[in-house]
């Protein structure tokens, strides 16, 4: 899932002072799992608003959506964004730059910094797994991303900074490869880590489209 | 009197059609609500109004100009019903919902299409319809440049010529086009465009009533004439009779269009005069026939406006190829839409044809639909949308954190359940599992009759044309592979790729996925989903290192049975 924290409060207060009323959109998936931008979190946020702006009688709406990344459902918003002078996305970047799109006449304000692709380690506890680089090479890493725990990233490891188990960044930061060399040689595959990984192309990278198999016609017949 | 003995053989056909199959069990009541939403105000519109309240419905009427403007269509025979509530400047913001319930945001217009002024957006009002029904209002384009023509005050479009006959001084002048000697006036239609009835009859009327006119002639050139309306050809004869000549040259006339500038002695008044000349041959004496004719009357044609288009995005119906509602599919009632519970109404055949189709739909307010057409397993669905976004039909909304599918406006093709990730989607006679077991039980039986060296042939069958057509071959005596079984589905955008891919590993040599022709499947785009689907499994089958060629791709009607029977033992030669 796309992991979320929640904006230090007096960033978002800032962001919203010079408006009238607000609407707290929150979004029903990822976020909402990761405990940052559900309806739980957009009624708390609202309510520290509420608190804050007392005196200066700025009203706050709230609304949470299944998805904000998709425009059937914030289409749900259609008939309501016109009461308001500004919107507050408690979604993660794609959403709220969705939500942005589908409003462009309304200031669209993000109440979350989105962290990274994660997993739940357990309430309110997750760790980033995965930089969506586009390449993926775990079947010959034994199931460990070295883009995302490699602090260089490399596809082929370990370099010479890896330093008895961990990296040499920091003595809590395990080596990626170092688990990589476990992982392989725990399943007798250590032959895998010989094989040289040719590198991902990281210049010039533009926002990326994904295209299922057998759909291609499909979204071909929908731009013509 | 006839006409009514005829509506009322036709309600009680629609009622017995309607109470067949009625297993009361499998059947749930759908209350439908009982108000209809007629959009566009112009003449059919508002006849389709004045019918449908006839039945006993309330109907609002939306459009920014009503037909009541001008005296015409609101007839006060339909007013007094006071069941039609005619809503000048409305338009249709938003629609949710399904049949018998659509949920539709109305909004005032400000006379300008949309729902904002300078002094701010009026507000908008929600109501529910049972049924909705679309009246398109369509404008027109002259079509001189096909002719070679500037249009000027004496070459005029056919909406500019009936706006003269309108108007009492434009009439004048006609008249005492030649010093008060009349006018001779040339109609031409059906040479720059393939025309239609209504367009027929505008150049009919239109001829007819300068034929009348004292002292003036009128002369249609026709290439392609439509005269397959009411009371055309009656008005064809009427013209003929009081004189209207009508050529109909195989080809388009040849017309000179030449200004000649006179000057007198004062430069700055040139006096410019024009002369227009339309030859055809004639084929029977062989020589060319010319006329100069006062007036030219160009034909027009019908150009869809953005505003139709925005109505059929907002109610997420489909347009034809040039972009007129509805689309056409020749399983559909030709008024009704792609989605159920949503008409077009085009002239007044389509007005008294929607009435009908409304009463069978809407009856009393209850309407009785078989309970398992399509049901979604709640705890399945992760509400993707992506069944919402293909069913062609517009019948699945969500609800409660699920996809849900109305049992009114669901057809059964089973294009969601094919598409839907997590098969958190039944279609009534054709689940995932009694397919799995169609599929295993043909290849059994295939095998058992199986003639040595002969190939074993799965054909995923659609019952609306191949699987007809596979019945014919049988019951004609066509003959075909031993090894051949057919599995019926409701329609090609229901096969799966799992299916095909199981007839394989059930032990088909060769799988065939026979839908209807382009342009010809009931569930509008079934087909072609279908011919994705197989072309990517193609891919997959090469990549996997098998012959592409074992799986196939047909088209094919429901009368096609010997067709069928040469495309299957193609088929079957092809992968021997």
């Amino acid at each position: 899932m796309i992991v979320a924290e929640r904006k230090p409060f007096d960033e978002i207060r800032s962001m919203v002072s010079n408006y009238k009323k607000v609407l707290t959109v929150g979004c029903g998936t990822c976020v909402a799992v990761c405990l940052a931008g559900g309806s739980k979190e957009v009624e708390t946020l609202n309510a520290e608003l509420n608190l804050a702006f007392k005196k200066d009688g700025i009203e706050f709406g709230a609304e949470t959506l299944q998805r904000q990344c998709d425009m059937e459902f914030l289409a749900e918003l259609d008939n309501k964004v016109d009461q308001y002078d500004c919107l507050l996305s408690m979604a993660c970047g794609a959403g709220i730059q969705f939500l942005a799109e589908r409003f462009p006449n309304k200031p669209v304000f993000p109440a979350v910094n989105t962290s990274f692709i994660g997993v739940n380690l357990d309430v309110g506890w997750y760790e980033e797994k995965c930089r969506a680089c586009g390449q993926c090479v775990l079947a010959m890493t034994g199931g460990v991303c070295p883009v995302t725990m490699c602090a260089k990233s490399l596809f082929n490891g370990p370099c010479g900074g890896t330093n008895k188990t961990s990296c040499e960044i920091h003595t809590d930061q395990p080596c990626a490869w170092f688990k990589i060399y476990e992982r392989l040689s725990g399943q007798g595959r250590l032959d895998q880590i010989m094989k040289i990984s040719p590198p991902n192309d990281w210049s010039n990278q533009k926002p990326r489209k994904v295209i299922q198999p057998g759909y291609e016609e499909r979204v071909k017949a929908m731009n013509s | 009197m006839t006409t009514d003995k005829c509506t009322n053989v036709i309600e009680k056909c629609i009622d017995l059609k309607g109470s067949e199959n009625c297993d009361d069990a499998n059947m749930v009541d759908i209350s439908i609500s009982k108000d209809v939403l007629v959009i566009g105000a112009g003449s059919f519109g508002l006849e389709a109004a004045g019918k449908i309240a006839a039945q006993g419905y309330s109907v609002s009427v939306i459009g920014v100009k009503t037909a009541c403007a001008r005296q015409s269509g609101c007839s006060s025979e339909m007013l007094e019903t006071g069941k039609v509530n005619i809503m000048q400047d409305v338009a249709i913001d938003s629609l949710a919902g399904v049949t018998g319930d659509f949920r539709a945001v109305l909004i005032k217009t400000a006379g300008n299409g949309t729902g904002c002024n300078e002094t701010g957006c009026s507000e908008k009002v929600e109501k529910v319809f049972g049924a909705i029904v679309v009246a398109p209002q369509y404008s027109y384009s002259p079509l001189n440049k096909k002719y070679g023509l500037t249009l000027n005050d004496k070459v005029v479009s056919q909406s500019q010529f009936e706006a003269m006959l309108g108007d009492s001084e434009s009439q004048k002048k006609i008249l005492n086009s030649n010093n008060g000697n009349g006018s001779t006036v040339a109609f031409l239609t059906g040479f720059a465009q393939e025309g239609d009835p209504t367009l027929t009859s505008r150049v009919l009327t239109s001829a007819l009533a300068v034929q009348n006119m004292e002292n003036c002639n009128a002369y249609i050139y026709a290439g392609n004439v439509k005269v397959g309306a009411k009371g055309l050809e009656r008005l064809f004869t009427q013209g003929r009779h009081a004189g209207v000549v009508c050529f109909k040259p195989s080809q388009m006339p040849t017309i000179e269009q030449t200004s000649t500038v006179e000057q007198d002695g004062n430069c700055d008044h040139k006096q410019v005069s024009e002369t227009i000349k339309i030859t055809i041959k004639d084929p029977v004496v062989r020589t060319d026939v010319e006329l100069t004719p006062d007036y030219i009357v160009v034909e027009e044609a019908l150009v869809v406006g953005q505003q139709n288009l925005d109505i059929a995005s907002t109610l997420r119906i489909d347009a034809d190829l040039y972009g007129f509602l509805p689309s056409n599919n020749v399983h559909r009632f030709p008024a009704k839409s792609n989605r159920d519970g949503i008409f077009v109404v085009n002239n007044s055949a389509d007005a008294a044809n929607t009435a009908l189709k409304l009463k069978e739909l809407i009856g009393n307010g209850i309407k009785k639909v078989a309970a398992n057409k399509a049901k979604v397993d709640e705890d399945r669905c992760v509400i993707c949308l992506t069944c919402y976004r293909s069913c062609p039909h517009g019948a699945i909304f969500w609800q409660n954190g699920a996809a849900a599918i109305s049992q009114v406006a669901c057809q059964g093709c089973g294009i969601c359940a094919s598409e839907c990730p997590m098969d958190a989607i039944q279609i009534g006679d054709f689940t995932d599992d009694s397919l799995r077991t169609s599929i295993k039980d043909a290849v059994v039986s295939a095998k058992d009759n199986q003639k040595d060296g002969q190939p074993l042939i799965v054909a995923f069958c659609c019952k609306n044309s191949a699987f007809e057509a596979c019945e014919a071959a049988t019951q004609f005596g066509h003959e075909m592979p031993q090894g051949f079984r057919m599995v019926k589905v409701p329609c090609a955008g229901k096969v799966d790729v799992e299916f095909i891919m199981k007839a394989f590993v059930e032990g088909a040599d060769g799988v065939m996925v026979a839908a209807c022709h382009e342009g010809n499947c009931k569930a509008e785009r079934g087909n072609i989903y279908a011919k994705w689907r197989v072309n990517e499994i193609q891919k997959r089958l090469e990549k996997m290192g098998l012959e592409k060629n074992r799986l196939i791709f047909t088209t094919i009607a429901s009368n096609m049975a010997k067709e069928f029977a040469g495309k299957v033992n193609a088929f079957a030669a092809a992968i021997q």
